[in-house]
């Protein structure tokens, strides 16, 4: 049942099965539609799932109602195939990190303190709670030294956010739960703490809830995402790059923005697109063979490297001298070097920059491995696009 | 001024000693009862307001009448003293207990929650050490109310420096009389002292803030 990852640690799979939450007594009798109607998903275990959707979508309830702050009115949440319900409440939240966007944290209590409130709840031994903080504020990137015998409100926001996560992993929960963790950080820190939180998931591979209405957050963190409509309602659960690709409603299209079509390039890596020879030449190399070549080529930039391969710029065909040997002062202009892993955006914004519209791929050594062309990305985008037929209504909507 | 401690040094030391313990008792007893009231209103919210209007009608009725009532019923006696000094602090203690628990942010009751500590272990651990400030600021107004009401306790017989004052006052020992009211003014201010500090060393987390 639980899956096993790296180090023997844990994760555990999260299903909601037909799960109804209607607010109040009366107002369940009367049928009236909850903040969650009839909710079935499953998140597979060592993944990140965002719940993601405008506000009153039911997003926070549906998470508050896997550790049990809010009960469901019907429909079961199964962890690790055993019903939460049936588990003291304690005990279950306990085994289940929890990370909320005020942070939470005990403003009476030290960091270290408040990094080991779930090891002490579970009786660990003095020694083992201090050492187990220490482990965690070095893993998320604070110094223990420095800050285990700080108060809260001697950090920063960012530093507290980064205390909430810590204090979450304390007890190596399977699941964790975060509702809008970054939400009320500034935008560079929200970036620094999602790329972190990234790196650990890497490491620990827990299974992450992850509650935002930010559409952008949710296609960089997701594993897979569930778009909520107003009324507790599951449009779509997929993968990020099916959501942008093949946008399941008119709602799911137009919540996920006009725009993302960019959106889907910067999910997608130059590693994606098949990489384009170019008419190279080396330093030294006789200048009317290379002129041969590249004139006889439709692209009319030759490129120029040193003796181990490494790309050093572009030549112009018509600059390249009849007879003799290259050298590096004919260059014209330089490409910035991409890698495998440069996602598309950054790619095609370097492209539309560059006089020469062609993206030098280089591995880890600085080697040319080829070519990114604008329409070889276009290309790409093409294949994977989903022709849905609500992209009129998308534009009518984007009209001014 | 050696004269006036060689005739009623004694005396005043015995007041004050006195003055004390009265003191001490009326706001130990009244502090365990107003802790146990506000973890009443607590745990079921709808006996906040009978406990609170019980509370203010005590703390409204007049020292001197109050204990008078009293005399019919438990005499010219210590508990009769006590009795009225106790439930002057009831109003006091339990409107801050209350605010100090109700004022903690609705974020780390959550977080408390959700990491699963017990409704038990989030008032011991959480709750009452945040509303630490609140509860110090109550037991300050009723120490020193209460340092001002045992003196009135003198009518029946108790009062600490009070019994000292009203003998001054009928042997006409003004220095007497003054003796005494320095002396109870002397350990108001001390008693408050006593109580700041005890906070500021109960909320180091208040001192340490800001430092970045």
């Amino acid at each position: 049942m639980t899956t096993t990852t790296d180090g023997g640690r844990t994760a555990a799979t999260v299903e909601f099965e037909h799960v109804t939450k209607i607010y109040g007594a009366a107002a369940a009798k009367r049928g009236s539609p909850g903040a969650v109607n009839d909710l079935s998903l499953t998140v597979p275990a060592g993944r990140i799932c965002i719940l993601v959707g405008p506000s009153g979508c039911g997003k926070t309830t549906t998470l508050k109602m896997v550790n049990r702050l809010i009960e469901p009115t019907s429909g079961r949440i199964l962890l690790d195939g055993v019903d939460a319900a049936t588990r003291d409440v304690t005990e279950l939240r306990r085994g289940i990190g929890y990370v909320i966007q005020q942070t939470g944290l005990f403003p009476h209590q030290t960091i270290g303190d408040n990094v080991a409130t779930v090891p002490r709840l579970l009786g660990w031994p003095k020694r083992r709670q201090r050492d187990r903080a220490e482990e965690l504020l070095a893993l998320v990137g604070l110094d223990p030294a420095t800050y285990a015998g700080r108060y809260p409100a001697q950090l920063s926001g960012g530093e507290r956010q980064r205390v909430g996560v810590a204090r979450a992993l304390a007890a190596d929960p399977p699941i964790l739960l975060m509702d809008e963790p970054f939400g009320a950080v500034d935008p560079i820190v929200r970036e620094r703490l999602q790329n972190e939180l990234l790196r650990i998931q890497e490491q620990l591979a827990r299974t992450i809830l992850f509650v935002t209405h930010d559409i952008d957050e949710a296609i960089k963190m997701g594993d897979v995402v569930a778009v909520f409509r107003t009324g507790g309602v599951v449009e779509q659960f997929a993968p990020p790059a099916e959501i942008l690709a093949a946008p399941a409603s008119p709602f799911v299209a137009r919540f996920v923005g006009a725009d993302r079509g960019l959106k889907r390039l910067s999910l997608m890596r130059v590693n994606d697109v098949p990489l384009e020879p170019a008419v190279t030449a080396r330093v030294g190399d006789d200048a009317g063979d290379a002129r041969r070549r590249v004139q006889a080529d439709p692209f009319r930039y030759l490129l120029l490297l040193d003796a181990d391969d490494h790309p050093l710029g572009w030549i112009d065909q018509d600059h390249v001298p009849v007879s003799g040997p290259l050298h590096e002062e004919l260059i014209d202009s330089t490409s910035p070097l991409l890698d495998r892993r440069t996602t598309l955006k950054d790619a095609l914004s370097m492209l539309l920059d560059d006089a020469v519209q062609a993206g030098v791929v280089v591995d880890r050594k600085g080697v040319l491995r080829g070519l990114v062309t604008i329409d070889a990305v276009m290309a790409v985008m093409r294949q994977t696009a989903v022709d849905t037929g609500f992209e009129t209504e998308l534009e009518v909507d984007a009209a001014p | 001024m050696i004269g006036f401690l060689q005739r009623y040094g004694s005396e005043l030391a015995d007041g004050l000693v006195n003055h004390v313990v009265l003191t001490a008792i009326a706001v130990g007893v009244g502090f365990a009862l107003a802790l146990v009231l506000t973890l009443l209103i607590v745990r079921w919210r709808r006996l906040e307001t009978p406990i609170v209007a019980v509370t203010g009608t005590l703390y409204t009725i007049p020292s001197l009448a109050l204990f008078a009532l009293l005399v019919p019923i438990t005499g010219l006696s210590l508990t009769s003293a006590e009795i009225g000094l106790v439930s002057y602090t009831l109003l006091i203690l339990v409107r801050n207990m209350l605010a100090g628990l109700d004022g903690v942010p609705a974020d780390i009751v959550e977080a408390a929650d959700g990491m699963g500590q017990t409704r038990f272990q989030r008032l011991i651990r959480v709750e009452l050490p945040l509303a630490v400030p609140l509860i110090i600021a109550g037991l300050r107004i009723a120490t020193v109310t209460t340092i001002g009401l045992v003196m009135v306790t003198a009518v029946i017989g108790e009062g600490g420096l009070g019994q000292v004052l009203l003998r001054g006052f009928n042997l006409q020992h003004w220095d007497l009389v003054y003796g005494a009211l320095v002396m109870m003014i002397l350990l108001a201010i001390a008693a408050d002292l006593l109580l700041v500090g005890t906070g500021r060393l109960l909320t180091p987390w208040q001192r340490r803030t800001a430092t970045r």
